[in-house]
């Protein structure tokens, strides 16, 4: 017979304690005042551990997951028979489970199921949370601006250097400095500055002034120029320039000095500080305020130091129209339908463009400030330039050119040439030049032909102006202004010191 | 008239004791004030921690010796034998604990920790020489004989709070197992270690028991 009995087991009944379930599980919603709200569950032992009297001592366990979790959530309790949830999502159904175990026994089995419903307007949120987030954006937002404004700063300047203000070049600034204004002014016969819109349309068209290739002859004064027909290039010029010498009154009347009272002067500030960076002298001075009548005559005045007329040769690209273009009307305006030079150097600014990179005489292009007053005995060269400005080089070296130099403008607006004497190739200038050196010359008119018409001064001691004048009536008198945009040039029309034929043939080439 | 006025005033005497004396078994264990029933709390809480590590540590000892060492299902089944601290008389449920005296308790409680410092040490010593690097083991037992001790001197403490005028005998139970830790037979000697791991992991789960019990009824008057 076998053994009907198993084999013997031992079993330590401290070991094998499995107790029962906790018991009564509640679920709340506290949500105290200074705090966020949190989910309690309450549980009490299993009803015959006595954990009380210490005997047996149970530790606890909890799990808890909403309706559409996957996974439980399993916190360990330890001895007490409460449980704080702090995280849990608003809106959903939680379902709650509780064991227990003797410190040294078997896990019990989980208790029953309990569920809440956790409110949707729940306030998760901590107010203290809110506020720290807010200071710490606002910090890091004034950090980024900070650094964004101090950095931006220096990009700025690195992407968009400052602009320079206008400069302009060939026009000698010590010219206006001891120019008279009103002499040039009333020379032009213009009533005075601003001028008036009776003399727009009339300036504009008859002064011509020889100009570098985007150089203006003188500096919008005012705004009131819209009859003008220069195109103002205004946008075009802001950095650099040295436009208008010749055409901004203010560098006139600046420069021109003393005789030059320019009461009414055209404030160009920076007109003037470019004067100084001219290359090229002054040849002319005008007075700004007498610009705006018609019939002024314009009176060139040479600076102290007698620089030449001419414009040096000058390859600077400026093309300083537009804040100087108006300077060339007003340059045009006082003279009036007379033959106003400014009249003529707007016009010629206007012309500048077209002839500006043909015609570059003494080797100007831009010089819009330099006048030059062009001896006509000049050069063929020079008059072929003029005369047909695509043919020509347009450099051409200044010294093949036979100019005059503008020694002064008297308060009359008479203008005083004297040739050049070193340039002057022209021997036919040269007695000229020793008869006219004091010689003034008045602009009477200007012809249709947008040519100056200039005459001697009859005070001047020169006899022989009334002759040339004579000879060069009929020509064309000189007082053309070409300006081409390398350079500003007075052309004389009938002075004896100017050669009628070759200011004829440039004028008629330049206009026709 | 003397006699009569002597037994009055014994009689006098008597009554005032009975008034003013409480019930030993109700009677606090720290006359001297709250500073002594905190210090209580702390021993006992220090002391339940050791036991219950103690206990912990025993449980993993012998499960592991059982696993390593056992030569076939039930293999140690037939190695039960009789604890050397068998003798000693504990309680066998909470009613019977419930009428013991507390320091009589706390009394039992040293009793059976002291019983296990020199079994401890043996065992230690003859592990070296069990076929299976034991060194897990060893440490283990290592470890209980060390916490055993601060556990010892604990409960001696919490006995002097609870009544300074305890009597320590120092008695212990002896132990007699050396011979069988030696023996030449290999299945005995893994009987004779097996049924000492087990009898220490019984008595460090009754220390644990008696001093969780203990510290609610000493230190928390009855109810934790």
């Amino acid at each position: 017979m076998g053994i009907s009995a198993s084999d013997e087991r031992l079993v330590d009944v401290a070991y094998i304690v499995e107790p029962n379930p906790p018991k009564n599980v509640t679920l709340e919603i506290q949500q105290p005042e200074d705090g966020k709200p949190y989910l309690w569950i309450k549980w009490v032992p299993p009803t015959l551990a006595d954990t009380a009297s210490g005997w047996l001592l149970l530790q606890y366990e909890v799990r808890l997951k909403h309706e559409k979790a996957v996974e439980w959530e399993i916190y360990f309790a330890g001895q007490q028979t409460n449980f704080k949830v702090l995280s849990f999502y608003p809106g959903y159904k939680y379902l709650v489970h509780v064991r227990c175990k003797p410190d040294h026994g078997l896990w019990s089995k989980w208790s029953e199921e309990h569920s809440i419903e956790i409110p949707s307007d729940l306030n998760m949120n901590d107010e203290t949370t809110w506020i720290f987030v807010a200071i710490l954006s606002a910090v890091i937002c004034l950090v980024m601006v900070w650094a964004v404004a101090f950095k931006g700063y220096r990009m700025m300047t690195c992407i968009l250097p400052p602009v320079p203000g206008p400069k302009i070049k060939g026009f000698d600034t010590r010219l206006l400095e001891t120019g008279k204004t009103e002499e040039f002014l009333t020379a032009f016969g213009c009533q005075g500055f601003p001028p008036t819109s009776d003399c727009e349309d009339l300036l504009v068209e008859f002064l011509e002034v020889n100009d570098s290739e985007d150089q203006q002859l003188m500096p919008s004064f005012s705004k009131k120029y819209p009859g003008q027909g220069v195109k103002f290039r205004h946008p075009d010029r802001d950095n650099d320039s040295g436009h208008g010498s010749c055409d901004s009154p203010s560098l006139l009347s600046e420069k021109c000095g003393g005789p030059w009272a320019n009461p009414r002067t055209f404030h160009i500030p920076k007109v003037i500080e470019k004067l100084e960076n001219l290359e090229a002298n002054i040849t002319c001075t005008w007075d700004p305020l007498n610009i705006s009548t018609e019939g002024k005559i314009f009176n060139f005045h040479t600076n102290g130091s007698r620089s030449s007329t001419w414009p040096l040769p000058q390859p600077s690209q400026h093309k300083p129209r537009s804040p100087y273009h108006s300077t060339a009307e007003v340059c045009k305006l006082p003279m009036g339908p007379k033959a106003a030079l400014a009249t003529v150097l707007d016009k010629s600014v206007k012309d500048a463009l077209k002839f500006s990179k043909s015609i570059e005489i003494g080797g100007e292009e831009k010089a819009v400030k330099k006048m030059e007053v062009e001896s006509f005995p000049a050069k063929t060269e020079q008059d072929t330039a003029w005369l047909l400005p695509q043919e020509k080089t347009p450099f051409i070296p200044e010294k093949t050119l036979d100019y005059v130099e503008i020694h002064k403008v008297n308060k009359d607006g008479a203008l005083s040439l004297t040739p050049k004497q070193k340039n002057s190739i022209d021997q036919t200038e040269k007695p000229q030049a020793s008869e006219i050196s004091k010689e003034y010359v008045k602009v009477v008119r200007v012809t249709d032909n947008n040519i100056l018409v200039l005459v001697p001064d009859p005070r001047a001691q020169n006899k022989e102006a009334p002759r040339s004048l004579q000879q060069n009536q009929a020509e064309k008198d000189t007082s053309c202004f070409t300006a081409t945009p390398s350079n500003c040039r007075l052309h004389l029309g009938g002075s004896d010191y100017l050669d009628p034929a070759s200011l004829t043939h440039s004028f008629h080439g330049q206009f026709e | 008239m003397d006699g009569k006025r002597q037994g009055s005033l014994l009689l006098l005497l008597l009554m005032s004791n009975l008034l003013l004396c409480k019930n030993v078994a109700s009677q606090p264990m720290c006359p001297s004030g709250s500073s002594c029933r905190v210090s209580l709390r702390d021993l006992f809480e220090r002391a339940i921690i050791l036991s219950h590590y103690i206990h912990s540590l025993s449980s993993e000892l012998s499960q592991e010796f059982d696993a390593q060492y056992s030569q076939g299902p039930e293999f140690f089944t037939q190695a039960m034998s009789m604890c050397h601290t068998a003798s000693l008389s504990t309680p066998a449920g909470k009613e019977q604990a419930h009428q013991i005296h507390q320091k009589d308790f706390v009394i039992l409680v040293i009793h059976l920790l002291r019983s296990w410092t020199e079994p401890l040490s043996h065992l230690i010593i003859e592990a070296n020489h069990l076929p299976k690097a034991p060194d897990t083991l060893i440490a283990k037992a290592m470890e209980i004989q060390e916490q055993n001790q601060r556990l010892l001197e604990g409960v001696k403490k919490i006995s002097k709070l609870v009544d300074p005028e305890i009597i320590d005998n120092g008695d212990y139970s002896v132990w007699l197992g050396l011979p069988s830790l030696q023996s030449n037979d290999l299945e005995s000697r893994l009987f004779a270690y097996h049924n000492e791991f087990r009898c220490l992991r019984r008595d460090t789960h009754k220390v644990d028991n008696y001093l969780k019990f203990l510290k609610c009824q000493i230190a928390y008057d009855g109810s934790c």
